[in-house]
């Protein structure tokens, strides 16, 4: 359509608008409960639509990390107790490659035992580990680069005995001087290191490690380093077993992108009710009118023009409750985020959120156009001179 | 050429029994223009329908319909919709103004959705019949008589050629309806052919014939029935009727 023909197609819809805005204001009270209608399925609309979208954000955002790890642990079912110094080898040679993003491997002894405060003790994981800065991130006291003594205690281990860096903790009935505090991991990993406390390897005796820590750049090289090592060290044996946690990202991110879809199916439900209720006004409206909308075909007013000034009325419903929903929607959201200083605010700022404004606005237009459409083509249609003689 | 015409209009409506209820039976009637017709009959003789048939609001069963010499017996609802608002204006027992628009708006209604503006020659026709000074009110805020003065210039806006009058006074007190028939006397001294069904015996006064319709039947509804077919009035044929656009 040229910009003149929407000039001209927009002209026509001028006097219907007017006459639909005066139609609209006989009957204050009744067009302000069909607004109110839209307005509270436009809000349900969106505001469980950012809701899910900021649950769905957050969830990323938490987990987002653990999608970056691999876990390599040995395959006891073919027999492998541990992982041997080739083994490891083999898969630092597996990921040796740009393609997968060169992360680093991290392994790990691995043993449990009592560890002792000053007053009391914790039952914790304790790891070998000879570059812990390559996984972890300390919050007290440094890391370092080569793992030679002392002990790295892990957040809620260091919590719940109540020691700092520079404190000594007592491991298998000797006193370790704590180097460092891990910072309390932000994500859920198969290695725990929150109750966890990692000595250097040279305190274990042990002949292999335990496992070993995969930690790459982004998911997309976590899983491209996976599927590296089941094809390098995999080959001929099944000498390892690998602990994916992308493909459980993906599994979670489906999830919310499922909740996300049953919120929204929920708002959508109210704006179906609030559909309804322009049904019922328009219908009664039109059946009031009836010798008004007669006379108007009477006089030569034809029945497109008729539709127009019907289908604005329930449009302006719609339109006016779909402003006035979004406008509520986002005072809502922006109070909430306001009153508790937990949600991320970048969270709710997130501009996916506007989709779900934008979506609930056109949907409550629309609701307004597709329950008006009836009634207008049900009162444009009827013969003027039956209309005209109640 | 006659204003407006029927030639062997019946219209019959399915009745509740067998037999249809026959509301016009083969009616000749014609209209010259600035004349003044009154159609008198008891209530149920078809009065109503014979206006609705004339106003093209309602098809006749048989016979045709010529409006300033042209059929338009079987137009489509756009082409009656426009034949309507070019040549036909209606007033009502009831003057069935809208409540929400003012005096120019109700007179400027049949042309509100064109693109011109036609409230100047609307403010003209309301000052024309003395109601200048109410042109932006409402129809509550007017009398009867003012009411049904507004309906006679929003019947003339578009300069019809008929103007059709439902029990034009029968809402109002026998003062008020006299002036509003002087109206009439005025409106078809430009030309228009009034016709107007009652039961009020003042219209009839006001009237230059008064046709009588019994039970579907029409009494001396042509002017000069003396050779009815000598007329101008040709053949009826679809193929020659004007098919107004559809707007």
């Amino acid at each position: 359509m040229s910009g003149g023909g929407i000039a001209r197609w927009l002209r026509g819809w001028r006097p219907a608008v007017s006459m639909a805005a005066r139609n609209l204001r006989r009957n204050r009270v009744r067009t302000a409960l069909a607004v109110l209608g839209v307005c509270i399925g436009v809000l349900a609309v969106a505001a469980l639509g950012i809701f899910g979208n900021v649950l769905a954000l957050g969830a990323d955002d938490a987990i987002g990390d653990i999608g970056t790890q691999v876990v390599v642990s040995p395959n006891a079912d073919a027999g492998v107790e541990s992982l041997s110094a080739a083994d490891v080898a083999a898969i630092r040679r597996a990921v040796d490659d740009p393609a997968v993003g060169d992360p680093a491997v991290v392994p790990l002894y691995s043993d449990n035992a009592v560890v002792e405060g000053v007053t009391s003790q914790t039952f914790a994981t304790i790891y070998g580990v000879e570059e812990p800065g390559l996984a972890f991130e300390a919050a007290e006291g440094r890391l370092p680069e080569r793992h030679r003594q002392g002990a790295i205690v892990g957040a809620g281990v260091a919590e719940d005995l109540g020691v700092e860096a520079g404190d000594t903790v007592g491991i298998a009935g000797t006193r370790v001087r704590v180097v460092a505090v891990l910072a309390e991991s932000q994500t859920f990993s198969p290695v725990a290191p929150d109750d966890a406390v990692f000595l250097p390897e040279s305190a274990f005796a042990a002949d292999g490690y335990a496992q070993a820590l995969v930690v790459a750049e982004s998911g997309e090289t976590a899983r491209a380093a996976a599927d590296a090592i089941r094809e390098g060290v995999n080959a001929r044996e099944e000498r390892v077993d690998l602990f994916e946690l992308a493909a459980i990202v993906d599994e979670i991110n489906g999830f919310f992108d499922l909740l996300s879809t049953f919120l929204l199916g929920l708002g959508a439900i109210s704006l179906v009710v609030a559909g309804v209720s322009i049904l019922n006004v328009m219908l009664m409206s039109t059946v009031e009118r009836r010798q008004e909308i007669g006379v108007m075909r009477a006089v030569g007013v034809t029945r497109r023009d008729v539709l127009r000034v019907l289908l604005a009325e329930a449009g302006l419903i719609g339109a006016a409750g779909a402003a006035a929903g979004t406008l509520l929607t986002v005072l809502l959201v922006a109070g909430l985020v306001a009153a508790t200083p937990t949600v991320d605010a970048a969270l709710v700022l997130d501009p996916t959120n506007g989709y779900y404004l934008l979506l609930a606005l056109g949907f409550g237009v629309g609701v307004g156009l597709v329950s008006g459409a009836y009634p207008a083509w049900k009162a444009a249609n009827e013969r003027p001179v039956e209309a005209l003689r109640s | 050429m006659y204003s407006v015409e029927l030639r062997g209009a019946t219209k019959r409506y399915p009745g509740g029994g067998a037999e249809p209820v026959v509301a016009l039976d083969d009616v000749d009637f014609a209209v010259e223009p600035g004349e003044f017709v009154a159609v008198v009959g008891p209530s149920g003789s078809g009065k109503s329908t014979l206006l609705n048939v004339l106003g093209l609001l309602d098809d006749p069963t048989e016979g045709w319909r010529l409006l300033g010499g042209t059929d338009v017996t079987g137009l489509t609802v756009a082409e009656r919709t426009a034949a309507r608002k070019e040549s036909i204006g209606f007033v009502f027992q009831d003057f069935h103004l809208l409540p929400t628009l003012t005096a120019v708006e109700n007179v400027a209604l049949p042309t509100a959705f064109d693109p011109g503006d036609e409230s100047d020659r609307a403010a003209d026709l309301l000052d024309r019949f003395g109601l200048g000074d109410r042109l932006d009110h409402e129809p509550s805020e007017l009398s009867g008589g003012q009411k049904q003065r507004v309906a006679i210039a929003r019947s003339l806006i578009n300069d019809p050629a008929v103007l059709l009058a439902d029990e034009p006074t029968g809402n109002l007190d026998t003062e008020t309806g006299e002036s509003i028939l002087a109206e009439f006397e005025r409106v078809k001294e430009e030309g228009v052919a009034v016709v107007a069904v009652t039961h009020d015996p003042l219209v009839e006064e006001f009237a230059d014939r008064v046709v009588e319709l019994t039970d579907g039947v029409l009494e001396g509804g042509i002017p000069d029935e003396t050779d009815p077919t000598d007329d101008a009035s040709p053949a009826p044929d679809a193929d020659s009727a004007t098919a107004p656009e559809e707007r």
